[in-house]
């Protein structure tokens, strides 16, 4: 029984992507766009970012597709993975590792029981006698994983090379070009990285595993979808909010701006973690008053992430409501809005057609920057224990779980390694772009005056 | 003195947003009914305990409208006309578990301004100093590099921050008790890490704030006045670009001074310094609705009070400003 | 030897890979005691090389070449350190924008004195003693009060005069002026520049001044030289530019700059026709204090009980200074803004009663062309869109065939090639644009047309191009225009009939000859005087 299954975050994650496509297509004709966008692109950490932002979409977008076989649910994330997802360890084991994290009571071939680590039941399970053989096969595969890295680049390249039109010969101009350096170093990086991984997690746990066994890099590349679909999804629910509010209210003023200045003041002078923990809590009360209309946990942790990505953008759209109440008082007495006004044009298409497109940039910049704050603020709410189910995937339980990891002997630092470099690839590109966006869409601070050293 | 009147005027409709946000969020959503069975254990209970429960907590009362009562106690004989009227004259009542918030609140306030106070004024300064450096040098290669590493320190989540923090420097290099608090000199010592863990996590995103509110005052025409009198960088920067800078600077601390009491609610907790930070993340994780309930007003009301300390400072500051037009 | 000696001095703009040169060999002498004039149009790199003499340019620009000789001295080969010792000391410098080019939150009197203090070492009561006579000198009054004041209290023109008195105060040797009545009105543009002219003959100084205004230039000059696009074109004497000019392009710019002269002015209208619009009684006012609760305790009168009448055909001009209420008089009678008494009729309908639906189809027949040709289009829409706009609002044109088609006839009516049917405004220049928001208002069919300064952000070759594609539509299509404007010059080429405004009320109105002629009212008769002519 093969059935197609689609949870509430899937489909508001997959819509949500679909709308960022849909804008880039309209805009596609749009020469000033058009250029600022290969502006954004041709900054060296604005196209790094893009890069990497991309891969995660792809990750989360992977995970976002599933299907149900016989009664289990899985991703095709998890199909592509499944090595990683089904080497179960028993406990904490470290990366690289062929024996456990801890003694354990080991029966002897002799049948006297011994107090040794044991051997992993999947770590290096290849190898006859790890310790002696494992150097040089992490070597090998690691090589293989490079030369694979490589054979990508040189497929990347060749392909961008077809596009541009350019001989095979120049192949390797791209690489000498200074303003595109960041970026094929970038995309190399990400070759390189899916290469070892292809070669090397297979057969070894290569960020160790965490308490009950599972493979740390599995659960970095779930909670991918976590933190984006948080991400994502909340700031979808954000925008409307902000522009149907702000948008208006600087336009017409009077008792609609009152209005919204008072919406806006009374929700930003409650403190934001309050707020947004007060109506989560509520939220989870709901919930739990519901817990039977779920049919599997999978479904009910999914409804709670739906819950927090309500709550974070029913809370979060103060801020762009208020930078886009501002634009529009400046706009509307533009000439443009004026002469708009002058040639009877309804206030409705004003506001779709003049005001909207000319605060587009606005919203774009600061949903980027906000979208990097929700996946930073996952972390803290699930700490405060308000923040995704424990039973999913997220970096935010991973570091929750690393406190107590960290305070065992030895110490338990490749959860906490793991979340950390998950997040930080993410929010560093996403803000990364987001400035690299403000400089190509909001060029006001350049050319400052100083006296020229000669 | 006008605009003092209307300014308080105009905090009390926002006022009340807040307690009928926090009241659907509370009493709506979820009835009393509910929040009884939850703390009182959710099966093994008697209609008789939660109406117990209910009464004591003054819970028993119909949400918004009382038909049953005379004259206005249609209207106050209610949870919700209840619950604002204590607040408004800063009664927060007792919490869900039968202490006195009001007592614990005042309790706990010494200990959240002994972080946040040195926190402020050592982030103040250090990212003055260097967004103002960077300012300066903007366009070579380590105000570039001094920007990344402000955005990637903007990109690491505060809990790393803290947990890195207390492994390295209390448990490998053992220079700091790893958490906990004692009243008077004794806590210095415990405050030395909370205070540079916060401090550090803070400091990409304001010295790139800082940097760009220097660049914005950099570009504009009176800095060019300035140098077209002759005066060396060090005048142009104290003098002018400084002075303007601060303007924009003090909007954004001053609005975050009254916040200062209610403290760090992650700092607190992981450090385990009773104050009223660590107060809130407890009452939620014990699910306290009556404590959440207090800390949100209150911080609705310092942060209102926050935003007419802005205008006033504005208008002290900045001498094209004048209150009555505000 | 000259107090100032400019050699080869070239100016580079942009990006290290793909650099333009916005000033190409600039080679030019300043004489101690005399007054040398730069004129160009915008781009031609006069203030770029004002701004390089004092290595002060913008971050993007750079000095590439050349030597700047200050009594020998070469500027650009000094140490930073020596060269601040310059700014201030020998070379005093007048900015353009007095608004913006004044710290805001600084006493004025520290800002002069501050000057004092970096280069005369003055400090105290010695100090303030100096700031009052530098405040006097550059008149203004009551300067023992006025130096504790803040730069938001004191008018445009005042402002000024702070800045010249900053640039004094150092005595420097030579002073530079980057265009710096151009933001002023006529009357206290002529205040300055007498204040510049005879400062600089007392001081013995020499001075640099800089100016996209012949007439200005004319009034200031000893020596005068011509920019275009970067270079120097011609260099001579007050007597030889403006009476034996060599250069074509010197001859064109003094061809084209607009003066006031009786033949240039188009009579009146011979036939009385009939009044296209009748206006009576307005007034706008705006409020300005507000009490407790938002209640409106003083108020601002900007239009006070004006009466106008444009017939069918005519163009109307509306002359005044800044805050004289023309503009604000411009969007009422459009009901663009709030108007508080009175009544418009337009073409037999009384517009104030007009309801929201029918006020949308009644703009149809009164349109208005702006100011600034940047910001007067939605940069996010193609010129095809912007010129549809209005037909699509008023349900004309017909099919997208017959509105495209439409589109590319006002394209070539106004002057631009049907091919920028989908191009969008920032690949225009200015004057384009212009032409653009022209079609975009004519696209509607308007009896009337209100025009709020259309000319004054061009170029004066390009505002000749304008004016006389203005006066070839009213021939061709019986148009009435509203001409709002400060410049008299432009006033004497284009309007049959003149309505000088100042402070909200009309003082004085009739035909142009008469008007600018034969002016009876006192203001009218000083703001003709203020004007600078070209001769």
């Amino acid at each position: 029984m093969v059935k197609p299954v689609l949870l509430p975050t899937d489909v508001a994650f997959l819509s949500s992507l679909l709308l960022v496509g849909l804008y880039f297509w309209a805009v596609r004709r749009d020469l000033l766009m058009r250029e600022r966008w290969r502006t954004v692109l041709a900054t060296p950490t604005g196209g790094a970012a893009a890069l990497i932002l991309c891969l995660y979409v792809a990750v989360a977008g992977l995970d976002c597709l599933r299907v149900e076989i016989n009664g289990e649910t899985k991703s095709l994330l998890d199909y592509l993975v499944s090595p990683l997802r089904e080497h179960v360890e028993t406990t904490y084991s470290a990366p690289f590792a062929a024996y456990g994290y801890a003694r354990e009571v080991i029966p002897g071939a002799s049948g006297a029981a011994r107090q040794d680590y044991p051997r992993l039941r999947y770590g290096a399970r290849h190898l006859a006698q790890p310790s002696r053989q494992m150097h040089a096969d992490v070597l090998r595969r690691g090589m293989a994983g490079a030369g694979l890295g490589l054979l990508f680049l040189g497929g990347l390249l060749a392909l961008v090379n077809r596009l541009r039109g350019r001989p095979l010969a120049g192949m390797f101009t791209p690489l000498t070009e200074s303003t595109w350096r960041l970026q094929w170093l970038t995309a190399a990086s990400i070759c390189l990285a899916l290469g070892w991984v292809i070669c090397l997690a297979p057969y070894y746990h290569v960020l160790g595993t965490d308490k009950v066994g599972n493979d740390v890099l599995y659960l970095t590349l779930k909670s991918i979808r976590t933190g984006l679909v948080l991400g994502v999804v909340s700031s979808f629910i954000t925008l409307p909010l902000a522009v149907i509010f702000g948008i208006p209210a600087g336009y017409f003023g009077g008792w609609i701006d009152d209005l919204v200045q008072y919406l806006y003041t009374t929700f930003s002078s409650v403190p934001g973690v309050l707020l947004i923990a007060s109506a989560a809590l509520s939220l989870d009360l709901l919930l739990q008053q519901h817990a039977s209309a779920f049919p599997s946990l999978l479904a009910r942790a999914d409804m709670k992430l739906l819950a927090l990505c309500l709550v974070l953008g029913l809370t979060g759209w103060t801020g762009l409501c208020r930078l886009l109440r501002a634009d529009v008082m400046k706009l509307r007495v533009a000439e443009f809005v004026t002469a708009a006004r002058a040639l009877g044009t309804p206030p409705l298409k004003i506001l779709l057609q003049h005001l909207l497109p000319n605060t587009f940039h606005l919203i774009l910049i600061t949903t980027v920057l906000d979208f990097s704050g929700l996946v930073l603020a996952e972390a803290v709410l699930t700490y405060v224990d308000i923040g995704v189910d424990p039973s999913m995937e997220s970096w935010g339980n991973m570091i929750n779980g690393a406190r107590l990891e960290l305070a065992r002997e030895p110490a338990v630092w490749w959860s906490l390694l793991a979340a950390f470099c998950g997040m930080l690839g993410l929010v560093l590109a996403a803000n990364l772009f987001a400035d690299a966006m403000r400089d190509a869409f909001d060029p006001k601070l350049r050319g400052a005056t100083s006296p020229s050293s000669s | 003195m006008t605009y003092l009147i209307r300014r308080i005027l105009y905090a009390v409709p926002i006022l009340l947003g807040v307690n009928v946000i926090t009241f659907v969020l509370f009493f709506v959503v979820n009835s009393p009914d509910n929040m009884a069975r939850m703390h009182l254990g959710q099966r093994y209970v008697t209609e008789q305990a939660i109406e117990n429960w209910k009464h004591v907590h003054g819970y028993d009362l119909p949400r918004l409208w009382n038909p049953e009562a005379a004259g206005t106690g249609h209207v106050t004989r209610t949870i919700f006309y209840q619950n604002s009227v204590r607040l408004f004259m800063l009664d927060f009542g007792r919490s869900d578990g039968g202490r006195d918030i009001g007592f614990d609140i005042r309790q706990r306030m010494v200990p959240s301004l002994s972080i946040a106070v040195p926190v402020l004024i050592i982030e103040l300064f250090l990212s003055v100093a260097f967004g103002l450096a960077v300012a300066l040098l903007r366009g070579s290669y380590l105000d570039r590099w001094i920007t990344l590493l402000c955005v990637a320190g903007m990109s690491i989540s505060s809990l790393f921050f803290i947990i890195a923090g207390q492994y390295l420097v209390a448990r490998v290099w053992r220079l700091a008790p790893i958490s906990g608090y004692a009243g008077g000199l004794e806590s210095v010592k415990f405050l030395v890490l909370p205070v540079f863990v916060q401090v550090i996590s803070g400091l990409g995103a304001n010295v790139r704030w800082n940097r760009t509110v220097f660049l914005e005052e950099v570009s504009r025409d009176y800095v060019r006045t300035a140098w077209a009198k002759g005066l060396t960088e060090s005048g142009v920067l104290s003098r002018h670009i400084l002075r303007n800078a601060l303007l924009p600077l003090l909007t954004t601390i001053v609005v975050t001074l009254p916040g200062l009491f209610l403290g760090s609610l992650i700092t607190e907790s992981f450090f385990a310094i009773p104050g009223l930070g660590s107060y809130t993340i407890d009452a939620i994780q014990s699910q306290d609705f009556a404590i959440v309930r207090a800390m949100v007003f209150l911080g609705s009301l310092l942060y209102i009070v926050g935003l007419m300390l802005t205008d006033i400072s504005y208008a002290w500051a900045d001498p094209r400003v004048r209150l009555a037009e505000t | 030897m000259s107090l100032l000696e400019i050699q080869d001095l070239i100016i580079e703009v942009g990006r290290a890979g793909a650099p333009a040169q916005v000033v190409a060999g600039l080679n030019l002498c300043v004489e101690r005691g005399s007054t040398t004039v730069l004129v160009g149009e915008s781009g031609s790199g006069k203030s770029m090389s004002a701004l390089g003499i004092v290595r002060l340019l913008p971050r993007a620009a750079r000095i590439k070449g050349g030597a700047v000789l200050l009594e020998g001295q070469d500027l650009l080969r000094i140490s930073e350190a020596a060269m601040c010792d310059v700014r201030g000391a020998r070379i005093g410098f007048v900015f353009q924008e007095p608004q913006d080019a004044l710290n805001p939150v600084m006493r004025v009197g520290d800002q002069i004195g501050e000057v004092l203090t970096r280069h005369r070492g003055l400090r105290g009561l010695a100090r303030r003693t100096r700031v009052v006579e530098l405040l006097e000198a550059v008149g203004i009054p009551e300067a023992g009060q006025r130096l504790n004041g803040y730069p938001h209290q004191f008018s445009g023109g005042m402002k000024q005069r702070v800045m010249l008195a900053i640039a004094l105060a150092g005595e420097p040797d030579l002073l530079i002026a980057d265009a710096p009545t151009t933001a002023l009105d006529v009357s206290t543009q002529a205040q300055i520049l007498t204040l510049l002219r005879s400062e600089q003959q007392q001081r013995g100084m020499g001075m640099l001044f800089i100016t996209h205004d012949l007439a200005v230039a004319h009034q200031v000059a000893d020596t005068l030289a011509v920019m275009q696009a970067g270079r120097l074109v011609e260099i001579g004497s007050h007597a030889d530019i403006f009476e034996r000019p060599t250069h074509p392009y010197t001859q064109h710019l003094l061809r084209v700059s607009p003066r006031i002269q009786p033949d240039l002015a188009p009579p009146p209208l011979p036939v009385e026709a009939e009044p296209l619009l009748i206006a009576r009684g307005l007034c706008v006012r705006f409020p300005g204090r507000r009490g407790l609760f938002g209640r409106i305790i003083t108020q601002v009168t900007a239009v006070d009980n004006v009466d106008l009448i444009v017939h069918g055909g005519e163009t109307v001009a509306i002359v005044g200074e800044s805050g004289s209420g023309k503009t604000t008089l411009g969007r009422g009678l459009l009901r663009l803004l709030q108007v508080d008494a009175g009544s418009v009729n337009f073409g037999g309908r009384e517009f104030f009663e007009l309801d929201r639906k029918a006020l949308r189809q009644a703009r149809r027949d009164i349109q208005v062309v702006f100011q600034d040709p940047f910001s007067s289009m939605n940069p996010r829409l193609t010129v095809r869109e912007i010129i549809e706009e209005g037909m699509t609002a008023q349900g004309l044109g017909g099919s997208r065939q017959g509105r495209e088609q439409r589109v590319a006839r006002l394209l070539e009516q106004v002057g631009l090639e049907a091919a920028s049917i989908a191009r969008f405004p920032h690949e225009f220049s200015g004057g384009q644009r212009q032409r653009i928001c022209i079609a975009r208002a004519l696209a509607v069919e308007p009896k009337l047309l209100v025009c709020d300064e259309p000319t004054s952000a061009l170029d004066v070759s390009v505002q000749a191009q304008i004016l006389t594609l203005l006066r070839t539509l009213q021939q061709e299509m019986g148009l009435a225009y509203l001409f709002i404007t400060h410049n008299l010059g432009v006033v004497a080429q284009i309007a049959h009939r003149v309505v000088v405004m100042h402070q909200g009320r009309i003082v004085e109105s009739g035909p142009t000859q008469t008007v600018l002629f034969k002016p009876t009212h006192p203001y009218t008769q000083s703001l003709l005087a203020a004007v600078p002519r070209l001769p």
